[in-house]
């Protein structure tokens, strides 16, 4: 049977012509403009529960926090760490920054920990950025981090706040945590 | 990297792909709307009919909506879910936490028969009770060297109560904080860089000079010191017992009153991050036919350790003193150094071991396992290089090799060989 070609009005071709052109543009901004969103060098946001006192921390007191090398804030609270989970760019950079670790010495670290006696508690995983935020909003004794294109920064997310590091808030030239 | 330029470039070809797919000629749809205009007025009724009953719903539903609804009483806002512990191990029950080492191997030393050896197979377990209370188990199978037979030890039971970060109680038998080694590797072989740990802290009950384990209470705690990041630890224990085939912890019965006092510090500033300094002392009242023996340990260790070095050094001095009469010393150092280059590390260690022959407690101890074959008891001196790589298959399998050659006092000098698996599950 000869099939019928051509028979679709010339709107209806036009309209899925331009449905078809904005995909290849939505491929062509994922695949060229979105990396850019994840380049080198922008800074790892640190985050906390709102009604925490703290405002800043030293990149030692954070390695103390992520590490259970301390349990509780000065207000008795016990910390929470959260973090993405392993492979996350992120997680990837804070390690090595913040405990000189990669995720392979992390698991190593707190299986030492464990077996010499420690009591040591690892961070605890999520799967996304927004689970981070939303675990730390939730839990008093909550730290966690975050990409700064994550993190708004305006009062929109409600129940978490940002922290200096070493006396600089991310953006601030110095900022040492970085991807 | 990869994976940044895979997962656009598949996104890419997904949108040309769409794009193809919606450019492509629409022949079906033309076909089946021709077949469809002859029915149409029957369906334009249909429809009508349909979008009448429709709107008809809608209106009722608008009404009731209209009515205020009755209140309903507001449930009080869940509390903020407590952080969930992550397991170090695995989790085998809601609260039994399980790990297991072991590790196999092959050894020759000139003197003795080239063996394959099974080293260990130790079953690590911890169970959080409360939130402040936990206990610890390990439950170590071992080779006995004597007979080939294979012994099973409760090398560690530990009930903690953990206050804060200034104060953790334990009571049980516990790993001894004399110096830094024991605590820090116990069994486990995996853990540790070389194939065994430096023959001064070789294992009590298999004829090692130092007291590894203990029963009493262990008390620890971080010392408010900002960035000196002090840490204290004190022991009380029914202190070691000495005899041939005698259990040197005692586990049921201590065999004195007095008790094993040991006291420790160590630092890790936060400024060089990775570095302990630290020190231990300890004293207990040995029982052994004659007069009763005071012995004194002290140790001190300077450790560095992150993902790319390991840099270990430790001293001990074990001093035993009679009421009457001198004091016998024996002292043992070792240096450690290891450097990673991705899953390989290899290792250098060199270690030294005195101790004098007319010690009146040394008579009483069990054959020491640990020594080469020519080496009588620990009653000597040793002293010599270990060189040795350790390559790391994935995060939980790692092989071995290391040469020891050993300088014996008045006997000729040990060359061995090992090598060793070292798992965990």
């Amino acid at each position: 049977m000869k099939k019928n070609i051509g028979t679709l009005p010339l709107s209806t071709t036009l309209a899925i012509s331009g449905v078809a052109i904005l995909a290849l543009a939505a491929g062509f901004w994922m695949t060229f403009a979105a990396p850019s969103a994840e380049a080198a060098g922008d800074p790892i946001v640190v985050i906390v529960n709102a009604s925490n006192p703290v405002d800043s921390l030293s990149l030692a007191e954070l390695k103390k926090l992520f590490l259970s090398d301390r349990s509780r804030w000065d207000t008795g609270k016990a910390v929470a760490p959260v973090m993405l989970a392993p492979g996350a760019p992120e997680r990837v950079s804070f390690l090595k920054t913040v405990c000189g670790m990669n995720d392979a010495e992390l698991g190593k670290y707190f299986m030492q920990a464990a077996f010499t006696g420690k009591s040591a508690t690892p961070p605890k995983e999520v799967g996304s950025s927004s689970a981070v935020k939303s675990f730390v909003a939730s839990s008093p004794g909550a730290i966690g981090f975050v990409k700064a294109l994550d993190f708004h920064g305006d009062g929109s997310e409600g129940g978490i706040k940002a922290l200096k590091i070493d006396g600089t808030a991310a953006g601030d030239a110095g900022y040492k945590l970085k991807m | 990297m990869k994976h940044a330029f895979v997962l656009p470039a598949l996104t890419l070809f997904a949108g040309m792909g769409l794009a193809a797919c919606l450019m492509s000629p629409p022949s079906s749809y033309a076909q089946s709307a021709e077949a469809a205009s002859s029915a149409q007025p029957d369906s334009n009724q249909q429809l009508l009919q349909r979008i009448n009953d429709l709107e008809a719903k809608v209106k009722q539903l608008e009404q009731k909506q209209s009515v205020p609804p009755a209140p309903i009483a507001v449930a009080p806002a869940p509390e903020a879910p407590a952080p969930v512990e992550m397991p170090t191990v695995n989790e085998v029950a809601p609260r039994l936490k399980l790990a297991i080492f072991g590790d196999v191997g092959a050894q020759g030393y000139n003197g003795s028969d080239t063996s394959f050896f099974f080293g260990s197979f130790d079953m690590f377990m911890t169970a959080r009770l409360s939130n402040k209370v936990s206990v610890l188990g390990e439950v170590l199978f071992l080779p006995d060297i004597t007979d080939n037979s294979i012994g099973v030890d409760i090398e560690r039971l530990l009930l903690r109560y953990r206050h804060n970060d200034y104060f953790m109680a334990s009571v049980g038998r516990y790993n001894t904080w004399v110096g830094y080694y024991n605590t820090a590797f116990n069994k486990g072989e995996f853990l540790e860089t070389s194939t065994d740990r430096p023959f001064i802290y070789a294992f009590d009950d298999f004829g090692g000079v130092l007291p590894m384990q203990d029963l009493g209470v262990s008390i620890t705690g971080k010392i408010p010191s900002g960035k000196l990041g002090l840490n204290y630890v004190v022991e009380a224990g029914n202190g070691r017992a000495w005899g041939t085939n005698v259990e040197p912890a005692q586990n049921r019965q201590d065999g004195n009153t007095s008790k094993s006092i040991n006291g420790g510090l160590f630092m890790r500033p936060d400024k060089f991050s990775g570095l302990q300094l630290g020190f231990s002392a300890r004293h207990d009242n040995l029982t052994i036919p004659g007069p009763a023996v005071h012995e004194t340990i002290v140790t001190a260790h300077a450790v560095f350790i992150n993902s790319k070095y390991e840099i270990l050094n430790e001293a001990v001095l074990d001093r035993h003193t009679l009421p009457i009469g001198p004091a016998f010393n024996t002292t043992g150092f070792y240096s450690q150094f290891s450097r990673a280059f991705r899953a390989y590390r290899p290792y250098f260690r060199y270690e030294y071991f005195n101790a004098p022959s007319n010690d009146p407690v040394y008579a009483y101890a069990n054959q020491n396992d640990y020594a080469p074959a020519n080496f009588s008891g620990f009653v000597g001196r040793l002293n010599g290089p270990s060189v040795g790589i350790r390559y790391d298959f994935n995060d939980h399998a790692a092989l071995k090799f290391q040469y020891d050659r050993f300088s014996l006092r008045d006997l000729p000098s040990e060359n061995g060989l090992t090598s060793q698996i070292a798992f965990t599950f």
